[in-house]
């Protein structure tokens, strides 16, 4: 008589299991980490657009920015809805702390009083109210179109710069527009702001925030006899009175009031900002998911495979089971529970794994990477459909796979 | 729970031929004509290759004839759809396979309590039984085993205690006690012999061993696929 039927061991199976489980895992693990950092990073940004205090942005292209930009302020500040607006003149300097090493750091040239209206809610308590910076309107040092009047030379520098170069209160800084000391003047430290958290990192952390009159006349934007380009500034950042703000009809009625008084320049609100980062956001979101599934779709094949191949071992026990008349259906449904069980297995190891990975990042990484990584967010919904994709995969080739297992005569499957 | 009540059996000019038409075609029963009454036990002897699986595979609904009429109880069984069949199968039959055909990833227990569970007795119910079995057959201390860890005389039962979970009505037993010795031979024979007893289910064992074929009161032999020789007892 032949020899008992005996299968070949089945440490070729559990490995084979181990391994469609790591595959998986790894491949659930990529769009995990991927797309919950970069829709953590994209809230981030919406959400420092929403909390910003302004909401309307004047801007020029080209080198010398907005011109007349005091005057102009003052005219978009008659427009009805207005609550104020605010020139920022921003600029690399040179510092140079004494007994210190000079550094570059970024300037920005405000008129106090509407600078502090147009700070939001989370920067206005890093500023200190109202601005110390001698002259609250810009009005002194820069009157009816000439700069004749006394400069405050005063200046705010940020908490991170003041703790790297030994700033306090009350010391003096040399400011200048090239890393030539000889081109630089003295101001006096009158207050030190904190920097909002950016993903940006600590680069943009080293600024100092002067009266805009001051900034311009020292990078050559303006000079006290005759200016050279009459009263520069960047943009002016518009905010805007009362309920107009959450209104977009309104808004959108404010910022073509302001567009009619400056025809040459720019005028966006933060609504459309916010809109058009968000069209950029799902740009790359989509370029993630489309990484991912690569990933994804590599792992999936490979479950599958596994699967098939674990059915086709498992063939004489199938036909086992149809010799001693268990039905069909119980016999399909036990392949389909036993790779469903494979799939979830790698899907919640691919999810914790992806999040330790986020987790790890945040912890021990540096920079921009550890700053995006803190700022993750776990989207069920996306995990969900990912955890989701992969059952059901599991589900559909099982099914294949006990289909060919069960088409085939009882007396054939036992041989 | 028991099975299927034991029906009366027909094969009329059965004829059983694989690869039917190719080169290698094989006439493993070239017509077979014969009745089993509900009770009986037969003995089935014959010459390795001579069809007795094949005609075993039959009688269990595990395969259907090329040619020919298998009934029960007057009903023709052999060309029924496999869903039936498969249901016939579990309720009706007690299959103990010449190869055994335990399920490698399953314990000697849950071997033995697959059947019942397909027929969804209550798990108390199915252990009970499945632990009585066991111990019938001498593996009282087994049940936890995997079939890899038992001998192969020690597998035989375990497939002999899964033949008889559901109660079967016809019991196939193909050399049953083929790795057994000669004490063991004779216990699991007064276990297939009482459980027919108890309800009356037909039995048919395939053996080369003249004390187990002695035990039947019927004896087939079998040569070239065809039955040579049917005698009773009186
Ligand atoms: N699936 C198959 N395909 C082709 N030939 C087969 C198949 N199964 C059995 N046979 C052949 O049919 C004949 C009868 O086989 P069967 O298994 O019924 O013999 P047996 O009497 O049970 O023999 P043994 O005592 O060795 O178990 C043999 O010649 C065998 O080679
Ligand atoms: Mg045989």
């Amino acid at each position: 008589m032949r020899g008992p039927f005996r299968p070949r061991p089945l440490r070729h199976a559990r490995l084979q299991a181990v391994l469609a489980i790591a595959a998986m895992a790894a491949a659930v693990s990529l769009p995990v980490v991927l797309v919950s950092v970069g829709g953590g990073v994209e809230d981030h940004e919406l959400t420092a657009i929403e909390n910003s205090g302004y909401q309307i942005v004047v801007s020029a292209g080209g080198e010398h920015g907005i011109e007349h930009s005091h005057a102009l302020a003052a005219t978009i500040d008659r427009v009805t809805g207005v609550a104020e607006a605010s020139p920022v003149l921003s600029i690399a300097i040179d510092a140079f702390p004494s007994g210190g090493s000079a550094s570059p750091v970024l300037a920005e040239g405000v008129i106090p009083d509407a600078f502090s209206a147009t700070l939001g809610p989370t920067e206005s308590d890093l500023f200190p109210n109202p601005l110390p910076l001698g002259d609250p309107s810009d009005t002194v040092h820069f009157a009816n179109g000439s700069y004749a009047g006394p400069a405050t030379d005063d200046v705010l520098v940020s908490s991170p710069y003041a703790a790297s170069a030994h700033l306090t209160v009350g010391a003096t800084l040399d400011l200048g527009p090239t890393a030539s000391q000889s081109q630089a003047s003295p101001y006096t430290i009158t207050g030190i702001f904190g920097v909002p958290k950016t993903i940006l990192g600590p680069v943009g952390a080293f600024a100092l925030v002067l009266p805009l009159s001051d900034l311009q006349v020292m990078c050559g934007y303006a000079s006290g006899n005759g200016t050279v380009v009459p009263d520069a500034s960047d943009t002016i950042q518009v905010a805007v009175s009362g309920a107009i703000s959450v209104d977009p009809a309104k808004l959108s009625a404010v910022e073509s009031a302001i567009q009619s008084q400056v025809p040459y320049y720019q005028v966006t609100s933060l609504t459309q900002e916010a809109a058009q980062l968000e069209a950029a956001d799902s740009v790359l979101t989509g370029f993630y998911l489309a990484l991912s599934s690569v990933g994804l779709v590599v792992g999936l094949l490979f479950l599958a495979l596994v699967l098939l191949r674990r059915i086709e071992a498992d063939r004489r026990s199938i036909g086992i089971r149809r010799a001693l008349g268990l039905s069909r259906g119980s016999i399909a449904m036990s392949v389909v529970v036993d790779g469903l069980v494979l799939a979830a297995a790698g899907a919640v190891a691919g999810l914790l794994g992806g999040y330790a990975v986020v987790a790890a990042l945040a912890a021990d990484a540096t920079g921009t990477v550890q700053e995006a990584a803190s700022l993750a967010v776990f989207d069920p919904r996306l995990l969900g459909g990912i955890v989701a994709a992969v059952l059901v995969l599991s589900i559909v080739a099982s099914l294949v796979a006990a289909r060919s297992a069960l088409r085939i005569e009882v007396a054939e499957a036992l041989r | 729970m028991n099975g299927l009540r034991p029906p009366r059996i027909e094969l009329r000019s059965v004829v059983r031929t694989y690869a039917a038409g190719g080169a290698d075609e094989v006439r493993a029963l070239q017509g077979i004509d014969l009745t089993f009454a509900p009770g009986e036990f037969v003995s089935v002897e014959g010459p390795s290759g001579c069809g007795k699986t094949t005609l075993l595979n039959l009688l269990g609904l595990l395969d259907a004839p090329t040619s020919g009429e298998l009934t029960w109880d007057g009903r023709p069984v052999g060309d029924r759809p496999e869903r039936v069949r498969a249901r016939l199968r579990l309720e009706g039959v007690g299959f103990i396979f010449q190869r055994f055909y335990l399920l490698p990833t399953l314990t000697a227990a849950e071997n033995v309590e697959l059947p019942m569970r397909a027929r969804r007795l209550p798990r108390a119910d199915r252990r009970a039984r499945a632990d009585a079995l066991l111990a019938e057959v001498g593996l009282a201390g087994r049940a936890r085993a995997y079939p890899h860890q038992l001998s192969g005389g020690e597998e035989q039962r375990v497939a002999v205690a899964r033949a008889l979970g559901n109660r079967p009505g016809l019991l196939l037993a193909d050399e049953p006690t083929g790795e057994l010795d000669t004490a063991n031979s004779r216990a699991i024979l007064d276990l297939l012999e009482r459980v027919r007893a108890a309800r009356d289910a037909t039995l048919l064992v395939v053996t080369h061993n003249p004390e187990v074929a002695a035990r039947a009161g019927r004896h087939l032999e079998m040569r070239d696929g065809r039955v040579v020789r049917d005698v009773a007892e009186a």
